[in-house]
């Protein structure tokens, strides 16, 4: 018993990762109807940013925004450079998916010779352990969980309060209309990519810190809990990525504790076979991964 | 030499079986069906574990289920068969109301998922390390290790990809092949003239499955090694780069891919003096197997030979111009 509450606590540290990340990952989808299914492989490349600046000396809590910054930067330029285009060309959405595996496994092999085929970690000093029953969880474990809430919150104020956030809402359920009401989707769009970068930079690296380790190839392992927390809550809605989060962070950690460490992605999987066959627009979402919806 | 020649020539057999069948999935009927490496893998498999005999055999150095030992055709006919029957389950869950970008990272999330089960899972399949040395087809009545083996081999692989060729032209130019074409370009409408989109869906995934059963059962046969290394998800990636380069709909498309891309990727490295870091060159591969999906969509995305547009022999003769639609035409 005392495993699955240790585990819970683990539990909460896995959804606040997968909580920033699925929310970028689903905001993304919304506001462009894009699948970027990169989106791993851009956490990881600002995961690769911030170990740069945090192997020169810097504490990686000041590596975060160089995080950040890059996968905003990063995510920016992919738009700007490879997915738009292809959009204004009128690929469909096929095809945009097609293409956003391939530039995945571009970022992917270009970083390789790059940072190397090891695994790296972090310099960082993990803090007192602080204790709550069963749960143990690090200082730099709880500093994660408040980033998670922070950025929950502040995408919360984005989209509810912000111009800029009804702007957002208003493209992502009609872009034709949003334009014609002098909405500037195309600035929009742009800077929905900025915001949703920087949340991927963040995820990325608070990933690598919770981790003992990682590598390039942890890209693909990133990207199933995200994609099964965007789909459960129903993908394009941020709130229901939230709601995802918490329940695939969860689910995975406990189930670890419960079957075995090498089948929490499984879980995650088989959560999202279910939603697909009971509830495939998701938890949230009105129409979504329905048929014929776009 | 001889070996040289005809392992070239079984990859080339393999990837054309693969390719068709891509093509039939993705460029007849708009299917992505990022899992097609899966059931090849299923269908190698499967012939693996039927034709090796049990895994108390050979020291017991790896463990696997089944263990038949059967012989020739049996394994390669029941590769078929689970590649086919692979489908149903998978496209009951997928195909049915999912939007077809949804369809393609639910394949891509389970072929990497089904990977991450057999490399987990020791007892079913030997894990990580795969299974090896399985035994040729006939090779209690012949020699495999003759020359004269593996020109059989390299022929019988040719012959069924040639087989396989004509069945999916078949298909293709038939009024099924109208109808997929019309769901392809068109689903509402397919829908709304009667056709059963996801009964074609399915039909066309079935059909696909069993063709990449069967071109998992020929490579296993001739490379008598299977572990999951060699079914990773960018695989499929190589098979749509193939498809999309070679023409997407045609099938002499499909075959042009499958030997520019995953075969003649694989020669062009083999002669490049090595250079940099070890892996550079394999990362460079895969960099130029993704630029070369991007710059095709971009520069040409109907591929090198384009479907044909398919129009009716004769014009039906004009109807006399009315009123109506005089000046239409």
């Amino acid at each position: 018993m005392s495993l699955i509450v240790a585990a819970f606590g683990f539990g909460l540290v896995s959804m606040s990762i997968i909580a920033i990340s699925a929310v970028g990952f689903t905001m993304q989808f919304g506001i462009t109807n894009m699948i970027n299914l990169a989106y791993g492989q851009v956490m990881i490349a600002s995961a690769y940013a911030a170990y740069a600046v945090n192997n020169a000396g810097v504490s990686i809590w000041l590596a975060l925004p160089v995080g950040a910054v890059f996968g905003a930067v990063f995510s920016f330029l992919l738009n700007r450079l490879i997915y738009a285009p292809f959009q204004r060309k009128g690929t469909n959405l096929i095809g945009m998916v097609i293409i956003s595996l391939a530039v995945s496994l571009v970022i992917a092999n270009v970083m390789l010779p790059i940072v190397g085929y090891y695994s790296v970690s972090y310099h960082q000093n993990p803090g007192t352990t602080y204790h709550l029953g069963s749960i143990a969880l690090t200082g730099a474990q709880l500093a994660i969980i408040a980033v998670a809430v922070v950025v929950m919150l502040a995408i919360y104020a984005l989209l509810r309060f912000t111009r800029l956030g009804k702007a957002m809402r208003a493209t992502a359920a009609n872009p034709t209309l949003a334009r014609n009401c002098g909405i500037p989707t195309a600035r929009v769009v742009d800077l929905a990519w900025l915001i949703t970068g920087a949340l991927c930079g963040v995820a990325g690296t608070v990933a690598g810190m919770n981790s003992d380790s990682f590598s390039v190839a942890s890209g693909s392992e990133f990207l199933i809990p995200i994609i099964a927390a965007s789909i459960l809550g129903g993908a394009g809605s941020p709130y229901g990525a939230m709601i995802g989060a918490v329940l695939i962070g969860e689910m995975t950690e406990i189930s670890a504790a419960i079957i075995s460490p090498e089948y929490k992605q499984v879980v995650a999987f088989a959560v999202l076979v279910l939603v697909m066959v009971l509830r495939p627009q998701g938890l949230l979402a009105k129409r979504g991964a329905l048929a014929a919806a776009g | 030499m001889t070996y040289y020649v005809t392992t070239l020539l079984v990859y080339a057999a393999v990837d054309i079986l693969a390719c068709l069948a891509i093509s039939l999935q993705f460029g007849v009927s708009g299917i992505v069906n990022f899992s097609f490496i899966i059931f090849q893998a299923a269908g190698a498999y499967t012939a693996a574990v039927l034709s090796l005999p049990r895994d108390t055999a050979n020291g017991g150095f790896q463990t696997y289920i089944l263990g038949l030992n059967l012989s020739f055709p049996i394994p390669w006919i029941a590769a078929t068969l689970v590649g086919a029957l692979l489908a149903p389950p998978i496209g009951l869950v997928v195909l049915r109301r999912l939007r077809s970008d949804y369809q393609a990272i639910a394949m891509l999330v389970l072929s990497v998922i089904a990977s991450l089960v057999v490399t987990n899972t020791p007892a079913f399949l030997d894990g990580a390390a795969g299974l090896a040395l399985v035994p040729q087809p006939l090779s209690d009545k012949f020699n495999p290790y003759s020359d004269g083996y593996h020109w059989a081999y390299t022929a019988g692989a040719l012959v069924l990809a040639v087989i396989v060729f004509f069945i999916v032209q078949r298909i293709i130019n038939s009024p099924y092949g109208r109808s997929l074409r019309a769901m392809r370009e068109n689903e509402v409408a397919a829908k709304a003239l009667g056709k059963n989109a996801v009964a074609m869906k399915m039909s066309v995934f079935v059909v696909g499955g069993a063709i990449a059963g069967l071109s998992g059962a020929i490579l296993v046969g001739f490379i008598t090694t299977w572990a999951p290394s060699t079914w990773l998800y960018p695989e499929t990636l190589i098979l749509f780069a193939a498809v999309i380069v070679g023409g997407r709909g045609n099938n002499y498309g499909a075959v042009l891919g499958a030997l520019l891309v995953p075969v003649g990727f694989e020669e062009a490295t083999r002669y490049l003096p090595t250079f940099g870091p070890p892996g550079l060159i394999p990362a460079l591969e895969w960099v130029c197997i993704g630029g070369l999906i991007l710059g095709f969509l971009w520069f040409r995305p109907r591929g090198v030979l384009p479907e044909q547009r398919r129009v009716f022999a004769a014009r039906p003769k004009p109807i006399e111009a009315t009123e109506q639609y005089a000046g239409r035409d």
